[in-house]
């Protein structure tokens, strides 16, 4: 058995829009019956993410100012893997649900979830947060896949609130920033703002023309994306530039980019793809990183050409960076973390490899 | 290596006696908890306290850095810190010293470089910054932070006197190495992206100068995927047809002659002695051209190039030059 029966990521199943990426993958025929792929290890990799769920060592703590991200990683890779039910106990998922709402912080700028506790001071009762304490965007998004991961019911979704708090993290450019004010600004803020605006059902709290604006000086003669204005093409900027397109409101049912500017993207993505079946993130830059897999591939899958790779020799890619006790690493013969696995797991989902029957 | 001794718990000095610390809010089982060290404990939990009476000392940069090493990604203790700075008048060449260590140290850390420049939006002194991006990419010539830290300085200062050395500098980088496609990716904004300026007024000059620069390097290393892209962005940012540059692409998309002669031809610079010869990238942007051209013939012999790409040069590519195959077919 191998992860084409996966399920596909749950970002694009809780999307309360009618419009949806294509999920299905065609099975190719054309699969080498000599190139058997290597075995999934996939019971050691909800381990791994399991352990790190239970807990992390104090040499972990930068993770911190980002922890309801990591929680989205490995709770998000047991989804893929099909083991929510079956590797965590109904008593942790709802210990992990109320933990997240704890999160749910309210105050003058709306509500939205924060990495953590990691900033906030000890009280009897939440209070409303400080300039200092208060929600961080991509967290918010992430709390909220989490939580539907969880198959929480979002009685408590202040969603007013968090309307609120998108609009005052959107600056004069139409990028978001991280929090409120003065903080990092660039896409990764800007996809988060939308998809939290999509999953709401509501743009109501946007600036939409100007943020599509702002993606589009990130765009760079290659065909990808730059994290922010001006900068080099990258496999990350671009799946998040390319999704956030996606989900924008518009009239008509195709990307908002001339039949040049797909056709360049889908050359820059293809050859993204490295002779070890892996992708690279930016233009000879190898050796090829696994989370790259799932941002050049996702890119191509939202412009509908993720049939283009060759997902036999990236399953090899990714089978040889599967680390020896569960999880997947970066790069073969190292250590594997949530993100990599996550997103490696999501990227086998989006292009399985043909498996014929009885195969490994 | 000798192990850097714990400075004492801020609990235990007097000149913080004054402070009573803030423990950290946990209530709920939590997700992923983190094995704080005492150290990191002790100083969040002051850092709390300071926060929550809103003193802005000097004491207090000295905490904030102390988490911020602990934890550089620390967006609050960054935050602090900042208005810290401001509230006090702190030297902003003090701050921006303590930000070199900074950087070099935490490269890839998002916080770092946004912290510093929030330093350079209030000091608006810029004049060394350049010099410090060089030295920085000096340990990591492609790390993404360090040259999107270099554009902003360049488009938030936009002074003719910071412009005016990048050409070279993109020059000294390039001969490096000649597949950094950051380096590539500079040279674009600088000559394109950022406006026209003192010497650079005569388009057509410095388009033919871009086009043979990148002939030149390509012919010096054919192989390389960000000379052709560079080639590509050039041509359809200043609408010029692929053609243009046909004369040189052929020579790459055969095997290397025997006898490559001493032809000198600065339009043209021929693939150099010991090229790995054809080159895919070559092949493809021929068959772009014949593909330009959308006669039936020039179609067939796109659709030649495709089949050998997919079937020998660029095998992992088989199913993108099927599909270029298949578009092509239809567009005829």
């Amino acid at each position: 058995m191998y992860c084409h029966q996966l399920q596909p990521p749950i970002e694009f199943l809780i999307r309360s829009s009618a419009r949806r990426l294509p999920l299905t993958s065609q099975l190719r025929l054309d699969f080498n019956m000599e190139d058997a792929l290597p075995k999934f290890a996939r019971a050691s990799h909800a381990g791994h993410v399991n352990r790190c769920l239970s807990g992390l060592p104090g040499s972990q703590v930068e993770v911190d100012s980002a922890r309801l991200a990591l929680g989205f990683y490995c709770l998000g890779a047991l989804d893929l893997l099909g083991a929510i039910q079956t590797k965590t106990s109904e008593t942790d998922r709802a210990s992990w649900r109320e933990w997240i709402w704890e999160q749910q912080t309210q105050g003058v700028h709306g509500t939205g979830f924060r990495p953590s506790p990691f900033e906030t001071a000890d009280s009897a009762t939440p209070e409303p947060y400080s300039d200092y304490d208060g929600p961080h965007l991509i967290m918010t998004y992430t709390a909220l896949l989490t939580l539907a991961i969880l198959r929480d019911d979002f009685s408590k979704l202040d969603r007013a609130g968090l309307l609120k708090f998108v609009r005052a993290c959107q600056q004069d450019n139409g990028s978001f920033s991280i929090v409120p004010g003065n903080g990092e600004t660039d896409l990764r803020t800007l996809y988060c703002a939308f998809c939290i605006c999509d999953m709401l059902g509501d743009w109501s709290g946007v600036n939409v023309e100007q943020a599509l604006k702002f993606i589009g000086t990130c765009r760079t003669y290659e065909g990808g994306y730059g994290q922010a204005s001006f900068c080099e093409a990258s496999g990350g900027p671009t799946y998040i530039a390319l999704a956030s397109l996606h989900l924008a409101p518009r009239d008509k049912d195709t990307l908002p980019l001339t039949r040049e500017q797909r056709n360049r993207s889908i050359h820059w993505l293809i050859h993204n793809q490295h002779e070890s079946g892996g992708f690279c993130g930016r233009t000879e830059k190898p050796p090829a990183d696994a989370c790259y897999s799932f941002w050049c591939g996702a890119a191509l899958k939202v412009l509908g050409a993720a049939d283009l790779i060759d997902a036999e020799s990236h399953a090899s890619f990714i089978a040889t960076c599967q680390f020896q006790f569960g999880g997947i690493a970066k790069v073969p013969n190292e250590h594997p973390d949530p993100y990599h696995t996550y997103l490696s797991i999501a990227a086998l989902t989006l292009f399985p490899p043909h498996v014929p029957d009885g195969g490994p | 290596m000798i192990p850097v001794p714990s400075p004492p718990l801020y609990s235990t000095r007097p000149e913080w006696a004054d402070v009573v610390p803030i423990p950290q809010y946990e209530k709920a089982n939590p997700l992923a908890p983190i094995l704080y060290s005492e150290e990191y404990k002790d100083a969040t939990d002051y850092l709390r306290a300071v926060v929550k009476s809103g003193e802005k000392s000097e004491r207090v940069l000295q905490l904030t850095e102390h988490v911020i090493r602990l934890n550089p990604a620390h967006y609050s203790a960054w935050q602090y810190r900042y208005e810290t700075v401001v509230a006090i008048q702190w030297p902003l060449e003090t701050e921006i010293a303590l930000m070199d260590e900074l950087a070099d140290k935490y490269l890839k850390t998002y916080q770092v470089w946004h912290h510093r420049r929030l330093i350079l939006t209030l000091s608006k002194e810029a004049r060394e910054e350049l010099a410090f991006v060089a030295k920085i990419l000096q340990q990591d010539e492609k790390n993404y932070h360090t040259w999107a830290h270099r554009q902003w300085i360049l488009a938030f200062y936009n002074d003719d006197a910071l412009w005016a050395g990048e050409l070279d500098f993109v020059d000294t980088m390039m001969n490096k190495d000649v597949r950094n496609n950051s380096v590539w990716h500079h040279r674009f904004f600088v000559v394109f992206q950022s406006g026209v300026r003192e010497g650079e007024e005569n388009r057509e000059r410095v388009v033919r100068r871009e086009l043979i620069y990148t002939k030149q390097n390509i012919s010096l290393a054919p192989n390389n995927a960000s000379a052709w892209n560079y080639l590509r962005g050039v041509l359809e940012f200043t609408k010029l047809p692929l053609s243009t540059v046909a004369t040189f692409v052929t020579p790459y998309t055969v095997p290397l002659p025997e006898n490559l002669g001493d032809i000198v031809d600065v339009e043209n610079p021929p693939p150099g002695k010991g090229a790995e010869l054809p080159c895919v990238a070559a092949i493809e942007f021929q068959a772009d051209i014949y593909e330009e051209e959308a006669q039936s013939e020039s179609i067939e012999e796109a659709v030649r190039l495709w089949k050998s790409l997919a079937e020998e040069h660029d095998t992992i590519r088989k199913k993108y030059w099927e599909y270029r195959i298949q578009q092509a077919l239809l567009r005829t």
